[in-house]
């Protein structure tokens, strides 16, 4: 372990000391807290290489309109862009990222240790691979553990449902809890009815935990069904029973408030909130909230639905080469850990394993069987278009303005128009 | 009956500055009066309380007998015609002039009447469709006129209205004015800072400085009697000259001495004054009671001088001169249209010395005298 | 004679050059800025041009026209933009003149006031979203805290399809109206005064004065700043992508926002550029119509 650990740092000391010549790389990100960990590391890959790197970081709305007209210019300003998994079909239909395959085979990089829904999601895209994943924000189940060991909640919930009251193993013993921790001001569950991507994101989780899926291998929808309407229903029951007033217009950061408020029972939403739970300056219950994979319809099969950021170097990129070496670095096991340890979301199954980062963050474990388990949302060109129909008719069918059959139906109808436009389905 | 009396009228200012003070006036009904004086001397205030535009702070203002202080500017019944003239810009001649009768609820086609009758009288009739925007200065000045005479009010206030129109158009407006005073017979306040017009359109004037009525009367007596030495130099054009002198008793009798050039007072006169005999005075010498020969006046003085300039105005000629010869005070003269002299002439004048004014020298009052006649 | 007239107009010529040669940089830069992209928009719009494949090799006429005007969605937006502006530009004007009234009567402390009005004006509209997006929450946020206090059930201000459009006019209103304040403030400071006085003596009440003296008097600014605060209105996108991102349901869904989508989250520029075509022509009629209107007056 430490002579390899000895070797793999010399040989990227020997690699990175002696640079052809010292370049500035542009790197355009999102202000998040794994963009904040690649941050503090930094340093160590300007001391190790003699480059320069400028870190733009950006709002997520500003970023698309940032980094299109860059992506079409011959000779664009970033050198290596981050890809929401939203962006990667149209990305790479449009063909604006460099194929990394040639240059992982040249330096031996292995992409085997990345959890295959990720490298699904934002690494390979019909075989080539395009990016290395960067950071997951798969979303899970934060619930309150002290209402679940509190007696008085057991004894009154066996009366209630004849169950044990403890982390839901199935959907429907999810969907119970929510309703009976609504009461005396206390809410069941907190959602993010936002359009269009946090309802379209949090109600997939709801599509998966009923057993459905949006399409099958051949890109047939199949999420227009009797689950599909159950879906939708318990989501609109979510907000407008057992959730506060208000939250079909919530984004993450508002409803995540209410949570950290102590005004919820359970929100389910991006793995990445769970570290700010345990943050005094946010959150009023610290050591009172966990997080576990979105149960699915049977104990063994999970509801969360994946999310993920993947490292791309752009074609017109200015220095692919330089840009190269980065993401090497930043995705070698090293750094990976480094940034795991300051609280990043792991993309890679040896960093999930590493027994530093278990002892020092005991859900890793359930971060990583949330991965296992979890539900990829179609990746295709008209990924963010998808999300803009499901926001819309979703965000109707909560409204009431719309019978959760004539949603799906709209959205199937929409998602078929898309997916026959990307040659997607035939 | 439209008398306005003013009581111990004034006006201060919030911030304390008194603009007018302690005015009584009594402006008879049908009376042409003028107020004149410079700029900040009170005079437009002192109209516009009258107007009803300005609170008056003390005393009592009564039109036609009744109490008016704290009547609206619209009960008065008066009209105004301001000096750029007000006129409603959006509103065509004919909206300018009938905007005060609808709104005193007259009916439309008495409006209608009225409205012709005044463009005819102002000669405004082809102006009516028009707005003020595409009228001439002298156009706009007959709408503001004929804005104030259409409502047929108790007195007519004008607030210099004729210093915006150039020479000429003044002139012709001033007669106007006097014929349609005539024609009328109402009241008429008129506000100017122009001699010309108040000594030629006024009835009476009120003179007035400072915030404070100096004189009132009628335009000659005012022109013969200035009260002060205020009113001689403001009045006429040029003034009186006003010079530095004192009384002094010698063998002709009393005289007023300016340096070098000494005036003997009539012996009708010398009684009045003789108290005042050793007494700084300002002695006051109308340009027009110097004359080039001894003529037929009177008692005359032989006055020597020296030429500084002339100006040529045409119908006479000013003299500016030294009096008493090189060094002394400076006084303008006035002389026919021949009249010519070179710089640094000597010349002797002859001085009316039935004319003479003498003023008080720290006050600036008039020494009182016996009427000559 | 005749030489001096002829030198005349050389002069004219030559002058006339000259002004040309003056105007040019800022003509170019016109060109540029503003028609180059009207251009190329239009031209755009008459493509099936895409961010997929960015390129004008497929002519499709009026096909993106007729696909924008046959959807329902941008249609809605259409209608439910304009009730937006209508309402916001009236009330903003209904009560920015009255503030402006009053503010034209105060006499003390008016750079203070002025400076209080400009604050929200001066704020990012993504800032004043935000800041309004906490303070409306409706379980934690000071508005429905304060309705609690006075016994008032609290307030769904986003998260109701009936309610979310007037919350996001009501902001709009509070982020816009000292614009409405300030100019017509301006455009009263400078009205005449002495009409006033002349209409009191007229027998003008100050209500007569308001309506037949102020009002017509300050019709072509009236109108400007309508015109102008019309067509930023329009424009709305900002607080909308930060407050509702055109929810809940479609009830909040702006022209601009819509368009934004059909070219950033479809990829569709022809078809986006083709809405745009629309919207440019229906504010430029208004704006046409407004001018003639104004000019009519003067």
């Amino acid at each position: 372990m430490i002579t390899r650990r000895v070797l793999l740092g010399s040989a990227l000391a020997i690699g990175f000391a002696f640079p052809a010549y010292a370049e500035t790389l542009n790197v355009l990100m999102e202000g998040v807290p794994d963009t904040e960990f690649v941050k503090q590391v930094l340093p160590e890959f300007e001391a190790a290489t003699g480059h320069k790197v400028n870190l733009e970081v950006v709002n997520y709305a500003e970023m698309h309109t940032k980094l299109v007209p860059q992506l079409v210019a011959p000779k664009g300003s970033y050198s290596v862009i981050v890809v929401d998994f939203y962006w990667v079909g149209e990305f790479t239909k449009a063909g604006w990222l460099q194929p990394l395959d040639d240059r992982i085979k040249a330096d031996n990089v292995d992409t085997s240790v990345y959890i295959p829904a990720l490298m699904d999601l934002v690494g390979k895209v019909d075989g080539v691979t395009y990016m290395l994943p960067f950071y997951n924000y798969a979303m899970g189940l934060t619930y309150r553990t002290d209402l679940l060991a509190d007696p008085k909640n057991q004894e009154a919930f066996k009366a209630k449902y004849g169950m044990d009251l403890q982390p839901p193993k199935t959907w429907d013993e999810y969907l119970k809890q929510m309703e009976f921790f609504t009461r005396d001001g206390m809410h069941g569950v907190v959602n993010q009815g936002l359009r269009p991507d946090p309802i379209a994101m949090e109600w997939s989780n709801y599509l998966f935990a009923n057993g459905a899926e949006y399409h099958d291998a051949n890109w047939n929808p199949t999420f227009n069904n009797e689950k599909g309407v159950k879906a939708v229903q318990q989501y609109a029951d979510a907000i407008d029973k057992y959730g506060p007033v208000g939250s079909a217009s919530f984004s993450f950061d508002e409803a995540f408030n209410v949570m950290a408020q102590g005004k919820a029972y359970s929100y389910i939403t991006y793995n990445f909130f769970r570290t700010a739970y345990d943050d005094p300056s946010k959150s009023s219950v610290v050591g009172k909230v966990e997080i576990m994979p979105v149960p699915g319809p049977t104990a063994d099969t999970g509801g969360s639905l994946n999310g993920a950021w993947g490292w791309a170097i752009p074609k017109s990129s200015p220095n692919p080469d330089a840009a190269w070496e980065f993401i090497k670095w930043v995705e070698s096991p090293e750094i990976a850990k480094k940034r795991a340890l300051l609280g990043g979301s792991p993309t890679r199954t040896d960093v999930f394993e590493d027994p530093e980062l278990n002892q020092k963050y005991p859900y890793a474990q359930a971060l990583k069987s949330m991965l296992l388990t979890s539900h990829n949302f179609p990746v295709f060109t008209y990924t963010p278009q998808l999300v803009e129909v499901l926001g819309r008719e979703l965000s109707l069918a909560v409204a009431g303005e719309k019978s959760a059959q004539d949603a799906l139906t709209q959205i199937e109808k929409e998602f078929v128009d898309l997916a026959k436009k990307d040659g997607k389905l035939k | 009956m439209a008398d306005i009396v003013l009581d111990r009228v004034s006006k201060i200012y919030p911030n304390g500055v008194p603009a007018v003070r302690e005015v009584s006036l009594d402006i008879k009904d049908g009376e042409f009066m003028i107020f004149l004086g410079p700029s900040g001397c009170g005079k437009s205030t002192t109209l516009r309380m009258i107007a009803g535009l300005e609170s008056i702070s003390a005393g009592q203002l009564s039109i036609g007998g009744e109490r008016m202080n704290d009547v609206d500017p619209a009960d008065r019944n008066i009209a105004i015609v301001f000096q750029n003239y007000a006129l409603y810009p959006h509103m065509s001649v004919a909206g300018n002039l009938g905007f005060g009768l609808q709104l005193r609820h007259v009916p439309k086609a008495e409006i209608d009447r009225r409205i012709k009758d005044i463009a005819t009288m102002l000669g405004i009739t082809e102006l009516l469709s028009r707005k003020p925007a595409q009228l001439s200065g002298g156009q706009r000045q007959r709408v503001a006129l004929g804005r104030a005479l259409v409502r047929d009010p108790k007195a007519f206030l004008l607030d210099e209205p004729l210093s915006n129109l150039d020479a000429k158009l003044r002139a012709s407006m001033r007669t106007e004015l006097i014929k349609l005073h005539q024609k009328l017979g109402t009241t008429i306040v008129h506000v100017t800072h122009d001699q010309v017009e108040a000594m030629t359109m006024g009835q009476r004037i009120c003179i007035m400085k400072d915030g404070e009525i100096v004189q009132v009367g009628a335009p000659m007596e005012v022109y013969r009697n200035p009260a002060n030495t205020f009113v001689a130099g403001f009045l006429a054009s040029p003034p009186m000259n006003l010079v530095s002198g004192r009384l002094e008793h010698d063998q002709a009798g009393l005289a007023a001495v300016a340096g070098t050039a000494r005036f003997v007072l009539p012996p009708a006169l010398r009684d009045g004054y003789a108290a005042q005999s050793g007494n700084a005075v300002t002695l006051g010498l109308r340009p027009e009671d110097f004359h080039l020969s001894r003529g037929n006046v009177k008692l005359s003085q032989a006055v020597p001088v020296a030429t500084v300039a002339t100006e040529v105005l045409g119908p006479e000629v000013i003299l500016v001169c030294e009096l008493g010869g090189n060094g002394g005070p400076e006084v303008m003269v006035r002389c026919p249209r021949d009249f010519s002299a070179s710089p640094g002439q000597p010349l002797t004048l002859h001085y009316d010395l039935s004319q003479i004014h003498l003023f008080d020298k720290t006050t600036g009052k008039v020494l009182s005298r016996p009427s000559l006649i | 004679m005749i030489e001096s007239a002829h030198a005349l107009t050389l002069t004219d010529r030559r002058d006339r050059r000259f002004g040309w040669l003056m105007a040019s940089p800022s003509l170019a830069l016109l060109f540029l800025v503003i028609l180059f992209p009207v251009f190329w928009a239009f031209y755009t719009s008459l493509h099936d041009y895409t961010l997929i494949s960015p390129n004008f090799d497929t002519f499709t006429g009026s096909a993106n026209f007729i696909k924008a005007a046959e959807d329902g969605q941008f249609r809605h937006s259409l209608w439910l933009t304009t009730f937006f502006v209508v309402a916001v530009v009236l009330l903003e004007f209904l009560l920015g003149f009255l503030v402006a009234l009053a503010l034209n009567k105060v006499e003390r402390f008016k750079a203070i006031y002025y400076a209080i009005l400009l604050c929200p004006l001066l704020m990012n509209p993504v800032i004043v979203g935000l800041i309004w997006r906490m303070f409306l929450h409706p379980n934690l946020g000071i508005v429905n805290y304060l309705l609690s206090v006075v016994g008032i059930a609290p307030v769904n201000w986003l998260g109701s399809t009936k309610i979310a459009i007037w919350t996001v006019i009501m902001v709009d209103i509070w982020h816009q109206v000292s614009f409405m304040i300030v100019l017509l403030l301006a455009g009263l400071s400078a009205l005449p005064r002495e009409p006033y006085e002349a209409a009191r003596v007229d027998g003008a009440s100050p209500l007569q004065c308001f309506w037949r003296i102020t009002v017509p008097l300050m019709r072509p600014v009236i109108i400007v700043t309508l015109l102008i605060r019309l067509i930023f209105a329009v424009k709305t996108y900002d607080l909308i992508y930060i407050m509702t991102r055109g929810g809940p349901g479609i009830s909040t869904d702006f022209i601009s926002y819509f368009i934004y989508r059909t070219a950033f989250v479809s990829l569709n520029i022809g078809e986006a550029s083709a809405m745009s075509i629309i919207l440019l022509g229906i504010i430029l009629a208004l704006t046409v119509y407004l001018y003639r209107y104004m000019r009519s007056l003067t």
